[in-house]
């Protein structure tokens, strides 16, 4: 990759994220329209899109998001009621942002219909708005507005653009980039010397994350004594936000006299010792009236490529192992010296310590992923008709952020099939139910028994048991011969092909959904489960684990192995009693608990291993949930649960498809993960 | 540099020379032009295309000359330029 590339991908992993954040914004944005330090928030966010943009060429997208930075700007500076439709205007934008971005980076010619539409949207408010306000202005107070205006030159402007293009810039200011505001007053030969206030400008955008410059052309003559080759123009003031230095600035202008050229650094907003620079919609913005001199205190932060996190987070993997190893080293332990006793334990506890901060890393509150759920509820709101109100509980939590990614399409998919299906018809059906009109959708995350679980909950009409299970007669995916516990017929939705909705609507109904959430989750080693009161609404709960990277497994001894059972899907252990153990078919053992006939799995049978074979009461069995329901894993004794660093197995163990990975113990010994959801019993043995 | 009825379409990147061109072009001809419009395929090349477009608008205030208009260009070679021409 040229570094122009490399650039450019920064570019648009940048873009990317400012629109995201774009899109949960304006819709927080629209729930409080008052709140003018997100309008803020959401103004420089735009501003830096329009620089990046411009910068890389993607001008249909610079255009767009300028005129739209020119509402934002109207409306943040003067704190004026924003209209309903104007809020729509708004929300209508950042999807024509979305797209455009697209149409860039995909080089399509062709832009959607809505682009040009939205666009003209937005002149037109620009332009109602900026003649009012300057009406407004000339009568009430014009005299401020020459002080203003005077002071740089410009009387068009109620605010000054200058003054505003320095505070946009200032907000945007990383670590390592500088701000300067360069004043070029060129004589009137510049031309005939060969300057051009242009070329500056062009030198200067080369080395500029931003570049905006105001040219004044209040002294040009009219054509009776105008001559083209003369300057005219008073002055050309740039702002640029750029990483060079003030010396190599200087430099692009070694040629001009002194008088020619002026160049002035502007530093950082001021934030207070304790206040993050970002984040916080009220630490920039709020009291930004007046050009800061002091010194920046900011959080710093670099970006990593994940890649280079997931190598650093293997190798912490590696010292795990490795600091296991010599704690559990017969020979190391068999030393009878104190120092080296104590050595060993810090050492633990400085890999534990290691092994914890580079977990964190990876960690990453889920409020972002909640933020944009709101979008997609007021969206389908809109959509469907109905009424909705959005509870987010827990969005502090932290996930893996490789999972936060592909968390997005599942939740989005739950959502909708929540308010299109789950919620009532309509306020007048909810009412009836004695229900209040506006449907409750509740997004919720927390921790579980080391998981992760993020439910979705609607308060509408829960699922019918009973039409489920027809259904799913009638499509061929159950017998009827089954007798399913409630939480097993609920999970029948959730099978390829299964819709019990009466009309397809394009938000959900197709029936090809839910499955492929289903998959989606298990991917990430997780689990649904779906619970549901008939009349008072359902919750999908994804149940993951907490890393994809670390598995928390029961460590059990079996046919001379050690295996590892993720614990999310162990329900209990137990020695039976040799009177609930029986034999199917004379091949098959099933043991009965709790009226539950459970199918027995041998890991010696699965594995074709060969072993003493025991009986199921002289050894343990572990219960698991799996797809097809419970079974009982048969084990000779419990080792004890632990968490252990995921491993790929070799191609040739691939195929084993009973197998999900493996780990490396303490002792060096190689354990397998099992598959639970791939154990079968030799014979089916009815569950009731 | 070409007529389309009683409007006039330039480019925005025209050299010093071509602009001086520009400029013994228009000066008998201002007052039958209408509008001038300027294709913006291309960044601006000079500075003096700008004060030439601002000399014809306050020469004659009723031609039409919608880039002017707009007060602002963006161009990946400069970034945003905006321009403010009135008295």
């Amino acid at each position: 990759m040229t570094k122009q590339e490399q650039v450019k991908a920064i570019f648009i992993e940048e873009a990317g994220e400012i629109i995201e954040k774009l899109d949960i914004d304006i819709i927080r944005f629209e729930e409080n329209s008052s709140d003018f330090n997100l309008l803020n928030e959401i103004f420089r966010g735009v501003h830096t899109l329009k620089g990046n943009a411009n910068a890389f060429g993607f001008t249909r997208l610079g255009e767009f998001v300028h005129y739209f930075e020119d509402v934002l700007d109207y409306y943040r500076s003067t704190k004026e009621d924003i209209e309903e439709h104007n809020l729509e205007l708004f929300v209508e934008s950042v999807d024509v942002i979305k797209e455009v971005m697209t149409c860039e980076l995909d080089a399509i010619d062709t832009l959607p219909k809505s682009y040009s539409e939205c666009l003209e949207k937005i002149k037109t408010l620009v332009s109602i708005k900026k003649s009012k306000d300057i009406s407004l202005d000339k009568q009430n107070d014009v005299s401020e507005l020459i002080d203003l205006a005077s002071e740089f030159g410009f009387s068009e402007e109620p605010e000054n653009i200058l003054l505003k293009s320095i505070k946009a810039h200032q907000a945007i200011q990383d670590d390592g980039l500088n701000l300067y505001k360069i004043d070029l007053t060129l004589d009137v030969d510049c031309y005939k010397r060969g300057f051009d206030h242009l070329l500056f400008i062009k030198n200067l955008a080369e080395e500029a994350k931003s570049i905006e410059s105001f040219f004044n052309m209040q002294n040009v003559e009219t054509l009776d004594t105008f001559k083209s080759d003369t300057n005219y123009i008073k002055n050309v003031e740039i702002v640029v936000l750029t990483p060079l230095s003030y010396e190599n600035i200087e430099e692009f202008f070694e040629f001009l006299s002194e008088d020619e050229y002026s160049i002035e650094s502007i530093k950082p907003v001021v934030v207070k010792e304790d206040e993050p620079l970002v984040v916080n919609n009220k630490s920039i913005g709020a009291s930004d009236d007046t050009l800061s001199t002091s010194t920046i205190t900011q959080k710093s932060t670099i970006r990593i490529d994940t890649l280079k996190l997931d190598e650093l987070f293997d190798s912490v993997g590696e010292l795990v192992i490795a600091q296991n190893f010599i704690a559990q080293n017969e020979k190391i332990r068999s030393v009878e010296d104190e120092s080296i006793g104590r050595t060993i334990d810090t050492l633990s506890k400085i890999t534990k310590i290691i092994q914890d901060r580079v977990m964190s890393l990876r960690m990453v509150a889920i409020k972002d992923t909640f933020e944009k759920m709101k979008r997609v509820v007021r969206d389908t709101s809109k959509k469907t008709g109905k009424e909705v109100h959005l509870v987010v509980q827990g969005e502090e939590t932290e996930i893996d952020k490789t999972m936060i990614d592909s968390l997005s399409d599942p939740l989005i998919h739950i959502i909708r099939n929540a308010i299109d299906h789950g919620l009532e018809a309509n306020a007048d059906e909810r009412i009836k139910a004695g229900k209040s009109r506006e449907g409750k959708i509740t997004l919720k995350a927390f921790h579980k028994s080391g998981s992760i679980v993020i439910s979705v909950s609607d308060d509408g009409r829960g699922i019918n048991k009973e039409r489920v299970l027809s259904k799913a007669i009638e499509r061929g995916i159950v017998s009827g011969d089954e007798n399913f516990t409630d939480s097993q017929i609920f999970a029948l939705i959730m099978q390829p092909g299964f819709s019990t909705a009466e009309t397809i609507s394009d938000l959900s109904g197709r029936g090809v959904g839910l499955d492929v959430v289903k998959t989606s989750i298990e991917k990430l080693r997780g689990k649904i489960e779906i619970d549901s009161k008939e009349g008072e609404g359902t919750t999908f709960s994804m149940v993951l684990p907490l890393t994809l990277a670390i598995i928390d497994g029961m460590l059990v001894h079996a046919a001379g192995e050690i295996y590892i059972i993720p614990t999310l899907s162990v329900v209990e252990s137990f020695r039976p009693e040799k009177e609930i153990v029986h034999m199917a078919k004379g091949k098959s053992e099933f043991v009965s608990l709790r009226g539950q006939n459970i199918p027995i799995i041998r890991l010696s049978d699965v594995f074709t291993l060969e072993t003493q074979r025991i009986e199921p009461w002289e050894g343990i069995l572990v219960c698991v949930e799996t797809e097809i329901g419970r079974i009982a894993i048969m084990v000779d004794s419990l080792i004890g649960r632990q968490q252990v660093v995921i491993k790929t197995l070799g191609k040739s163990l691939t195929k084993l498809k009973e197998v999900s990975g493996g780990a490396i113990l303490g002792n060096g010994e190689i354990a397998l993960i099992l598959n639970v959801d791939e154990l079968r019993p030799l014979i089916e043995v009815p569950h009731g | 540099m070409e007529f389309n009825g009683d409007a006039l379409m330039i480019d925005t990147d025209m050299s010093m020379e071509e602009i001086i061109k520009f400029e013994e072009f228009i000066r008998p001809r201002i007052d039958f032009i209408e509008t001038i419009e300027v294709e913006e395929g291309c960044a601006l090349k000079s500075s003096a295309l700008l004060s030439i477009l601002v000399s014809l608008k306050k020469t004659r205030p009723k031609l039409q000359i919608p880039f002017l208009e707009k007060g602002l260009s963006i161009a990946p070679a400069y970034g945003t330029i905006h321009w403010i021409y009135h008295d």
